[in-house]
């Protein structure tokens, strides 16, 4: 009707016209918007073809096999951490979570409660502590730093004191062929661990609770104008977290053949890490799932090819951190 | 002349406060049905905060709302669209990261599948947006740019849309043209009188003397925390209204 011309074609035909696609392919190239996106897949392209290059043994259907069963912990951890980044928060409980649902798992199985029900405790562990975190951050209103870091010196102490921090082996055929028998050329922890990508992927793409989770970490004035319920939207994000921190426990356990009573913090390191390369704003309000899922592959790629290239292990920690940093920098964004 | 079956809204002595300050001292005021209804009033005179109390953002701590002579007590902004009341807040409560029609839709999606494989229909949102946004003639370009990415006058558009989309009975307006140019002003002033038209009451903040004489047929001046007079809008002047805004003309009484 009255809507004069079209503004779409306006905004790029007076900027590009002039200009040859190579103008617009470098300014795509130069545009943080581009960079949040695509950081994850062209690094991990880019660390594929050089450690192919340097290390003889790299491009080997054994060890990509080996890297995506490696990648399985990382990834489950870096895509529940996105559900607490996306709400603008942090969730510093995910390893001390993972550790205290692998000891509750390793009692109820050795108590005979069998793979299943033990599979259900840790994964009621996980959505437990996300609960916690959740009611704290979203109801008392407590910083999401210090909410977080109150449930991972909980839930750490509560694992060392039911453990007296000792290992219990686990022993289950299902387990052992989860971790070690495939199915065509993927083993099946990496294919489950793809299924729940996939899943988590769907929910945030495709169900009101995805928007809605975006839009709280936007802008809670906004999303309370709007009907949502806030404190409601942050629980279920935290859960969301914590329940990645319980089936990683199992994932775990699944992989060493042990649970594991010691928090291993360097987890959450990688799951933030993995977060912020996979383009996820900390800021809140802007996310993908499989973002993060690549940047968790990214850096076990990282760390294998280091190693297969002979760079002692020590010094994988400190590339992580210099991965955080210069990614976040990167994609440091408005707001 | 006729009963109270034609307000479409009454306000009676509504206080709030926050903390220990006090934005709503008792206010009262009415809007009819069919009509465009202004509040006017300096910065901090309580504006906001009571159309806030109108559209369930706030639970007002005293006082009665009426919504087509009913009695309700909203206690979310849910309960004030059951009764077909949409609000533009002034800062236009939109979530800047998502797209426009998510934004349009936001806690309103299409949904297709039964629990818990209830999906959303992103094209057909995105469809719907985009043809209502045509339908309104306004300035908003296409639906799938982020809100981020929109200039002041596109996003006040965008917000306008949703309001205007969801009711066609009563929408809330919150200062809808303070950050526009002349043009996009009177993009907004015509959408204003279109929904008229079409029957939907409009209760309508703005600082704009001249706007509030163009649009309104009756006018509420309000002035720390109260509703302190109110006119059929053809029988005040301009000036009249400057001079009860500022207060100067409370010596005259
Ligand atoms: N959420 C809030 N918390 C504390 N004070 C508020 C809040 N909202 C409004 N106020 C205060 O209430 C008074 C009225 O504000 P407001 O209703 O926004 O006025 P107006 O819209 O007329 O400019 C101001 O003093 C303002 O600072
Ligand atoms: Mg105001």
């Amino acid at each position: 009707m009255t809507t004069t011309e079209s503004p779409r074609k306006e905004a790029s035909s007076v900027s590009s016209n002039d200009e040859s696609s190579r103008g617009t392919l470098a300014r795509v190239l130069t545009s943080q918007e581009f960079w949040t996106r695509a950081a994850a897949p062209v690094a991990l392209a880019v660390a594929f073809v050089a450690f192919s290059i340097a290390a003889p043994n790299f491009f080997t259907a054994v060890n990509i096999n080996g890297m995506l069963a490696d990648a399985a912990i990382p990834i489950l951890l870096a895509v529940g951490m996105t559900f607490a980044v996306m709400l603008a928060g942090i969730d510093l409980s995910q390893a001390s979570t993972l550790a205290f649902a692998s000891v509750l798992f390793g009692i109820a199985y050795g108590a005979g409660w069998g793979l299943l029900l033990s599979f259900l405790v840790a994964v009621a562990v996980g959505v437990g502590v996300g609960v916690l975190n959740g009611f704290f951050v979203g109801i008392v209103r407590i910083p999401d730093m210090i909410s977080t870091l109150g449930t991972m010196g909980l839930m750490m102490g509560l694992s060392l004191i039911i453990s007296r921090g000792i290992p219990e082996p686990v022993s289950d055929p299902v387990l052992r062929t989860i971790a070690s028998d495939s199915l065509g050329p993927f083993r099946w922890n990496f294919l489950i661990v793809l299924m729940i990508v996939i899943v988590l992927h769907v929910l945030l793409t495709h169900t009101p609770l995805g928007t809605h989770l975006l839009a709280v970490g936007d802008s809670m004035d906004a999303s309370k104008a709007m009907g949502l319920r806030v404190s409601r939207i942050k629980i279920i994000g935290y859960v969301i977290a914590g329940l990645m921190a319980g089936l990683a426990a199992v994932a775990l356990i699944l992989y060493v053949g042990s649970t594991q009573p010691a928090a291993n913090t360097d987890y959450v390191l990688k799951a933030v890490a993995a977060t912020v390369l996979g383009g996820t704003s900390l800021f809140g309000g802007r996310a993908t799932v499989w973002g993060p899922a690549l940047g968790a592959l990214l850096l076990t790629v990282l760390q294998t090819g280091m190693i297969m290239i002979g760079v002692e292990a020590f010094y994988e920690q400190a590339v992580i951190g210099i991965v955080v940093l210069a990614a976040a920098t990167l994609m440091r964004g408005r707001k | 002349m006729t009963g109270t079956t034609d307000l479409k809204l009454e306000v009676t002595d509504v206080t709030k406060s926050f903390g220990n300050v006090t934005a709503l001292r008792g206010a009262t005021l009415s809007a009819r049905a069919g009509e465009v209804t202004a509040i006017i009033g300096d910065n901090g005179a309580g504006k906001s905060t009571l159309i806030k109390c109108v559209s369930g953002y706030h639970a007002p701590d005293g006082g009665e709302i009426k919504v087509s002579g009913k009695p309700v007590h909203f206690g979310s902004p849910l309960d004030a669209r059951h009764h077909g009341i949409e609000t533009v807040y002034q800062d236009l409560a939109l979530a800047d990261q998502l797209s426009v029609w998510q934004n349009i839709y936001l806690n309103r999606e299409l949904t297709a599948g039964p629990w818990p494989f209830r999906v959303t229909r992103r094209g057909a949102m995105r469809a719907k947006a985009r043809e209502l946004v045509g339908d309104l003639a306004v300035n908003v370009p296409e639906v799938t740019k982020t809100v981020m990415r929109l200039s002041g006058g596109q996003r006040q558009a965008v917000a306008i849309s949703r309001a205007v989309m969801w009711s066609n009975e009563f929408v809330i307006m919150d200062e809808p043209t303070a950050a526009l140019g002349l043009r996009e002003t009177q993009q907004v002033e015509a959408l204003i009188r279109r929904i008229v038209e079409r029957g939907t009451s409009v209760l309508i903040i703005s600082h704009n003397f001249e706007q509030v004489m163009r649009l309104s047929d009756q006018v509420w001046v309000m002035r720390g925390g109260r509703v302190v007079n109110g006119h059929r809008t053809a029988e005040v002047t301009g000036a009249d209204l400057v001079a009860e805004v500022t207060g100067a003309a409370a010596e005259h009484f």
